[in-house]
C-alpha cells in the first residue's frame, strides 16, 4: 500500500502537497493534506461532494490560495505563484471555452499568452485540434458545438501549452453516459501518449478506477486512502472507502479472540481478524453466492468448508438489472445483497424462501465498529 | 376560460394573440408618439411668424437655415460631441463599479445595488442643485484646489459643470445597463484564461472586455440618448452660456416662440437618435 510515497519513488515525485490546508472563515475545509504525485502518472481525487477535492485542485491551479502548507512542482515551490505563472492546464466541468472566440482561437489562446510566434501558434493549435479530431470545426464558435466536442476543445486548449500538470475538474460530468465512456478512453489515451502528469477530480468511482494510475479517496478534507485502483478496491483502508468504491454489504458482528465473528447468531471467519469486540464486516455482493438452504432443519455449521463462510437468511426480493440479478437477503436484522450474472437456465429461488449465502473467508473485510 | 364552456369557440392562433396583446401599446404609441412626431415634422416645414404664429406654407427654409447658420451647426456638433464625451466618461467611471457589483454576492450585493439605484430616487433638479453648491466658485471643490495653491478652474456655469453633473446623473443608468449585459461573463472563463497564462491585465483585454461589449454598447446607447436629450442639468449648470440642442429647442419653443425652428431641431435630435440606434445594432451584429 502506498499511503505515502516511499523512498523508491522520491526521484520521480513531481507534484507534492505538504500539509496543505484551507479554511474559509472558521470552517476548516481541508485541515492538512500531504501527498506526492509521480511524474507521468494520472491521479484521481475521488470523494463525495464537499470532501475538498475541488478545493485542493483549485489550490494546485492557483485559483485559491492555501491557508497553510506548501505546493511544489518538480521541487519548485509554487505555493504563492499566481495562477498565470504556474504552467498548468485546467479542464473545467463546464468547459469554460471563450464564447467570443472561434475554436481555433480558443486553442491558440494559451500559446499567444506565452508569446509563441504567430505561424507556430496556428500550426500547433491546428495540430492539437487534429489530436482531438476537431480540425474540421476550427472556425466555429463554441456554442455551435455539442457538449462532447466542447469538452474536446477544452482538452486541446489545456494540452496544447504542454503544461507541467494537467488538471481535470469533473470533466465528464456534463456528458451523457455513452459519450462519457468514449471520453474516458480518449482522455486516458491522450494523457498516456503525452506522458503528462495529471490530476483528475471526480465523484465517480468508475472514472477513477478505470482511468487513473492511483486514487486519492477523500472524505471531509482528509485522505482516507491513497493507492492503486486494485488496492483501493480489494484492500480498502476504511469502511468509508469500501462503501464509496464499488458496492458493498455492511454487517455488524462481534469478533472473539480466536478470530471467529458472530453475525446474527451465526459464526463466520475473516482472512485476518485483527479487531476484537464489536466489528463491522464487509463483503462485495458479486463475490458471494446464493443457494437454496441445504436443509430446513439445521443451521449451517460454523465452518462448513475450510476458508468458506456461510450465512443463512431469507430471500426478500430480487431485482433483475439485465447483466445482473440482485438478491436481497435478510440475515437477522441486516440486509445482504448478492449479485450474480444472469443465466437463461437460472432456477432462481422464490422470494420468502430460506437461502444460504457463501463466500470466501478471504473476501471478508473486518473493521472495528465505529464508536456510534 | 373553462374548456367545457368554450368548446364551440375556435381557439385563437398565436399570431392573433400577439396582435391582441400588442394592440394597446400600439394605440398609445400611435396617439402619444407617432402623431406628435408627424406634427413636428409638419411644423418644421412651416414658416414662423414674428411673435409666435405659424404660417401654413410649405417651405424648406428651416432646414436650409440650420445647415447654413454656423450657430446651429455648432450646437449640433457641440451637443453630439459633449454627449459622446459624457458617455465615455460615464462608461469609464461606471465599468469598475458594475464589474464589482456583478461579482459580489448576497446581502452585500443587494446593499450595493440599492446604493447604485438610490440617486435615481432623487430628482435630477435636486441633484443638479447639489452639484451647483459643490462646484460653484465659493464651493468646496474650487476651495480645495485653491488651498493646494493650484490655479482654480471655473467649474460652474460653463461646459465643465454640465459635463461633471451629467456624468454623475447618468452613471446609475450606465451601471444598470452594463450589469444587464454582463450575462456572458462567467467567472470560470476568466479562470480558464488565468490558468492558460494570461495575466490579470491580458485577461481583462482579451476576455472580460470582449465579453462585456454587449453591455457596453447598450449602456453607451442609453447614456448618449439621455445626454443629448437632457435639458434640466445643462440649463441650470450651464448658466445660459452652454448651448446644446435640448436647451436651444426649449429657448426656441418657449422664449422665442419659434415653433417651426424648435420642431426642426427636434426632428434633428430624432435623426441623431436613429443614427445612434443604427450604430448600436451594427456593433451588436459585429459582436455576434
Amino acid at each position: 500500500m502506498h499511503n505515502f510515497p516511499n523512498a523508491r519513488s522520491v526521484a520521480a515525485e513531481h507534484l507534492v502537497l505538504e500539509q496543505l490546508g484551507k479554511s474559509f472563515g472558521a470552517v476548516d475545509v481541508i485541515p492538512s493534506l500531504s501527498l506526492a504525485v509521480r511524474k507521468g502518472e494520472m491521479v484521481a481525487f475521488l470523494g463525495p461532494s464537499g470532501c475538498g477535492k475541488t478545493t485542493t485542485l483549485r489550490m494546485i491551479a492557483g485559483l485559491i490560495s492555501p491557508t497553510r502548507g506548501r505546493i511544489t512542482v518538480g521541487g519548485r515551490d509554487i505555493t504563492h505563484l499566481p495562477s498565470h505563472e504556474r504552467d498548468m492546464g485546467l479542464v473545467f466541468q463546464s468547459y469554460a471555452l471563450f464564447p467570443h472566440m472561434t475554436v481555433l482561437r480558443n486553442v491558440a489562446f494559451g500559446l499567444e499568452m506565452r508569446n509563441v510566434p504567430k505561424p507556430e501558434v496556428r500550426a500547433r493549435a491546428l495540430r492539437a485540434l487534429e489530436v482531438v479530431q476537431l480540425s474540421h470545426l476550427a472556425d466555429r464558435k463554441p456554442r455551435d458545438l455539442s457538449g462532447g466536442q466542447q469538452q474536446r476543445v477544452a482538452l486541446a486548449r489545456a494540452l496544447v501549452i504542454e503544461p507541467s500538470i494537467l488538471l481535470l475538474d469533473e470533466p465528464l460530468s456534463n456528458l451523457d453516459a455513452k459519450l462519457r465512456d468514449e471520453m474516458r478512453v480518449q482522455i486516458r489515451a491522450l494523457q498516456q501518449a503525452s506522458g503528462i502528469t495529471a490530476v483528475f477530480v471526480t465523484h465517480d468511482q468508475v472514472e477513477a478506477l478505470s482511468m487513473c494510475d492511483r486514487i486519492v479517496v477523500m472524505k471531509e478534507g482528509h485522505i482516507e486512502q491513497f493507492g492503486t485502483p486494485t488496492e483501493i478496491y480489494e484492500h480498502p483502508a476504511s469502511p468509508f472507502v469500501s462503501s464509496f468504491v464499488g458496492r458493498t454489504n455492511r454487517l455488524r458482528g462481534t469478533s472473539d479472540s480466536r478470530g471467529v465473528i458472530t453475525v446474527a447468531g451465526q459464526q463466520i471467519r475473516a482472512a485476518t481478524a485483527e479487531a476484537q469486540g464489536p466489528v463491522e464486516i464487509m463483503m462485495r455482493p458479486h463475490r458471494m453466492r446464493l443457494a437454496p438452504a441445504a436443509t430446513d432443519r439445521n443451521v449451517p455449521d460454523a465452518t462448513p468448508v475450510q476458508g468458506q463462510n456461510s450465512l443463512r437468511g431469507v430471500l426478500e426480493r430480487l431485482t433483475f438489472i439485465g447483466d445482473l440479478v440482485q438478491y436481497h437477503i435478510r440475515v437477522g436484522d441486516a440486509e445482504v445483497m448478492v449479485e450474480e450474472a444472469t443465466r437463461r437456465d437460472q432456477g432462481a429461488p422464490c422470494a420468502g424462501t430460506p437461502v444460504d449465502l457463501t463466500w470466501q473467508a478471504s473476501d471478508t473485510l473486518v473493521f472495528p465498529a465505529a464508536a456510534s | 376560460m373553462s374548456a367545457a364552456a368554450e368548446t364551440r369557440r375556435r381557439p385563437l392562433r398565436a399570431g392573433e394573440v400577439a396582435v391582441l396583446l400588442l394592440l394597446p401599446i400600439a394605440l398609445i404609441n400611435a396617439v402619444g408618439f407617432i402623431l406628435p412626431v408627424l406634427n413636428l415634422a409638419r411644423y418644421s416645414l412651416n414658416r414662423a411668424r414674428i411673435g409666435g404664429g405659424i404660417e401654413q406654407v410649405f417651405t424648406w427654409e428651416n432646414w436650409t437655415g440650420i445647415f447654413r447658420d454656423r450657430f446651429y451647426l455648432d450646437i449640433v456638433i457641440n451637443s453630439v460631441g459633449v454627449s459622446l464625451g459624457i458617455t465615455i466618461a460615464t462608461l469609464i467611471l461606471s465599468y469598475p463599479i458594475a464589474l464589482y457589483l456583478h461579482r459580489s454576492h448576497g446581502r452585500w450585493r443587494t446593499f450595493l445595488t440599492v446604493l447604485v439605484i438610490s440617486p435615481l430616487l432623487t430628482s435630477a433638479v435636486v441633484r443638479t442643485y447639489g452639484w451647483i453648491a459643490l462646484l460653484s466658485d465659493n464651493g468646496p471643490v474650487v476651495g480645495t484646489i485653491r488651498s493646494l495653491g493650484l490655479p482654480a478652474p471655473r467649474l460652474m456655469f460653463n461646459i465643465n459643470g454640465v459635463f461633471i453633473g451629467l456624468t454623475e446623473i447618468l452613471m446609475p443608468y450606465m451601471i444598470l445597463a452594463l450589469l444587464a449585459g454582463f450575462g456572458r461573463l462567467d467567472p470560470k472563463v476568466e479562470e480558464a484564461a488565468r490558468t492558460l497564462g494570461a495575466s490579470p491585465t491580458r485577461t481583462f483585454w482579451r476576455v472580460i472586455l470582449p465579453l462585456t461589449l454587449p453591455g457596453i454598447a447598450l449602456g453607451c446607447l442609453l447614456c448618449f440618448v439621455l445626454a443629448v436629450s437632457s435639458f434640466i442639468t445643462p440649463k441650470l449648470m450651464g448658466g445660459g452660456r452652454v448651448f446644446l440642442l435640448a436647451t436651444e429647442i426649449y429657448d426656441q419653443a418657449i422664449v422665442t416662440l419659434n415653433w417651426p425652428l424648435a420642431s426642426t431641431l427636434s426632428i434633428l435630435v430624432l435623426v441623431i437618435f436613429g443614427a445612434a440606434l443604427w450604430a448600436y445594432s451594427a456593433v451588436l451584429r459585429r459582436l455576434d
